[in-house]
């Protein structure tokens, strides 16, 4: 994706030159954030509100911009909440990961022996088995809450940050700027949190930048199945799952969140991989 | 040889084993199965005479062997919902779930891979850019979302073609659409990386210093090379032919595995959820021995060296 930013950002791609593709990216990113922050104050009714005088709506109604559904619920609105509560979980759960993903590859590369096998055996693991797959099989076991969901998301992809952390966090440890912090008496969890966290911390944030995108598809690929976040609050899987069913007399209803998801995945990942291009060391 | 396949064949194993336990693990912490399966107000006794009967009151450990045995021999528990046995109703949905998921990935490897070596022999032309594009919406655009852009032109839109059931071949086309276009984006960024990477490689540089020609240079050093690692992600395809339909199926209401599991999961109806964890286990890891078999015939490197090796 970066060829492609880079080969639409003009015939010389230059490392100060921040291609336009990635300026949108970073505009959107900025937007939604912006959004997600503000949702109370920016959507102009209650996301739960019904207008039962103007049910299905066009977009472009003066009273609702981008329509309404089937209730009356203003569109607009509704999606402004589910940017809020998507981007909540995807932080949430790329928050949890990265942290879990972390602590198992720096307790691997501490222990090593058999703590390390159980670990790499694990993401294998986790690697080979459809991430959809499992998680369905948890929310089938427990039933579903808005926290278990989260915590459910944080599972997705700890396996590359512990496969990260480890193989850095070993490199590290051989180095001498680790053995001298040891020397002087320090503890493993400050050698390892205060002295290698912050060196391999720019290829953990890459990484956190390129899994992001794929925690929001998964999330919404549940809610859309019905399985995720459940009304009466509502997601941007959730909003396409059930404005599904007006395919035919109201498209806006799906398009509008489906749209959002395709540009916020979109943007993520095209300033991901230039941060890629810009960060990680393992790549120069 | 011998060796390596011993060692696959047991982390294979080992996998399986490490889904069962997972299905174990999960099924204990999510309640005392006693309680789950009778109703709340039944006599004490009752309870007490179900615990016995099922084992319930064993230590775990044996209870977690028994869970194996009784795995091992296909015992895989009834549907709640009208009793037959879970493995009967998962049996009868794998042939909807292929009806889609095999001529998908036909075109995924018909249509991802010679778009991917075409990139990358021609870089930076027109095609390159469009497989670069649509290798960015691949990856970008969720299954469902381009499901039901599908529906929204062709059925909707312009009434070619049906949005949903299965009622003949004509219902299966754009479910297998949905499918095959993500997944050929996919594989052709893929392919594309792998061939761009062996192509930069000095032995590539020798063929054409040694005066091969490039069509022979391309042919017998570039694509064997550029194989293995594509072999990895076509093995990843396969391995989902059961589970890799679950969104699409439920898109088109399609009575396939995956419609099933997501109805299962509502229902939460275990035995069958469970039947369908193990199937998509069994499935992957088949799937990836079969892989690893293939490195061993690709790259001779892996077959003398003693280590298995990524």
């Amino acid at each position: 994706m970066a060829e492609l930013a880079a080969a639409a950002g003009g015939s010389a791609p230059t490392r100060r030159r921040i291609p336009p593709l990635v300026w949108f990216g970073i505009g959107w990113i900025l937007l939604m954030l912006a959004t997600a922050l503000l949702a109370d104050v920016a959507a102009p009714y209650r996301f739960t509100a019904y207008d039962l005088r103007n049910r299905l709506a066009m977009p472009g109604d003066p009273l609702h911009p981008l329509g309404t559904d089937e209730l009356g619920r203003d569109v607009l609105s509704r999606l402004i909440v589910s940017i809020r509560i998507s981007l909540m979980i995807a932080f949430g759960a790329t928050v949890i990961s990265a942290a879990l993903g972390t602590l198992m590859g720096f307790l691997a590369a501490h222990f090593r022996g058999i703590v390390e096998q159980v670990v790499l055996m694990l993401a294998d693991f986790q690697a080979a088995m459809p991430f959809l797959v499992l998680a369905l099989a948890v929310l089938a076991f427990f039933g579903n809450s808005l926290p278990l969901f989260v915590c459910l998301m944080g599972l997705y992809g700890w396996e590359r940050y512990a496969r990260i952390a480890r193989g850095l966090a070993i490199a590290a440890g051989a180095q001498s700027y680790a053995g001298a912090v040891r020397q002087i008496g320090a503890g493993p969890a400050r050698v390892y949190l205060r002295h290698i966290l912050p060196n391999i911390a720019s290829t953990l944030i890459v990484s956190m930048t390129l899994t992001f995108p794929e925690v929001i598809l998964l999330e919404s690929g549940l809610s859309f199945l019905g399985l995720g976040v459940q009304p009466p609050m509502t997601s941007l899987g959730n909003m396409v799952g059930y404005g599904r069913e007006y395919i035919t007399r109201a498209p806006w209803i799906m398009l509008a969140p489906a749209t959002v998801i395709v540009l916020t995945t979109l943007a993520v990942s095209l300033v991901g991989d230039w941060l890629r291009d810009r960060l990680d060391p393992t790549l120069r | 040889m011998l060796r390596f396949l011993l060692l696959r064949s047991g982390r294979a194993l080992l996998t399986v084993a490490l889904v069962v336990t997972f299905a174990f693990v999960v099924l204990r912490l999510s309640g005392d199965p006693a309680l789950l399966i009778m109703s709340v107000d039944a006599p004490p006794e009752a309870i007490a005479a179900f615990r016995r009967a099922w084992g319930l009151d064993d230590p775990i450990w044996q209870q977690y062997l028994r869970y194996f045995g009784a795995i091992a021999q296909g015992e895989l528990g009834q549907s709640m919902r009208d009793g037959r046995p879970a493995i009967e109703l998962v049996a009868e949905r794998i042939p909807a779930t292929l009806a889609l998921t095999l001529p998908a990935l036909l075109i995924k490897l018909g249509l991802g891979i010679p778009a991917g070596i075409y990139a990358a022999l021609h870089r930076d032309s027109a095609v390159d850019r469009l497989v670069m594009v649509a290798a960015v919406a691949g990856f970008t655009v969720p299954s469902f979302v381009l499901g039901l852009v599908l529906v929204l032109v062709f059925s909707v839109q312009l009434g070619w073609l049906p949005s949903g059931g299965q009622d003949g071949w004509l219902h299966a086309v754009l479910p297998t659409m949905t499918l095959g276009i993500g997944g050929a984006a996919v594989l052709a960024r893929f392919t594309r990386s792998a061939m761009l990477e062996v192509l930069g490689q000095p032995y590539m540089r020798t063929a054409s210093a040694k005066g091969l020609p490039w069509r022979r240079a391309v042919l017998s050093h570039a694509l064997p090379n550029a194989a293995i690692p594509t072999v990895t992600i076509v093995g990843f395809m396969v391995g989902s032919l059961i589970a890799g339909a679950v969104v699409v199926e439920s898109v088109f209401s399609w009575p396939g595995v995956g419609r099933l599991l997501v109805v299962a999961v509502s229902n939460r109806d275990l035995a069958v959820v469970q039947c369908i964890l193990l199937l998509v286990a069994v499935t992957m890891v088949t799937a990836n021995f079969v892989v690893d078999l293939m490195y061993g015939l690709l790259d001779p490197r892996l077959r003398s060296g003693a280590k298995g090796g990524h």
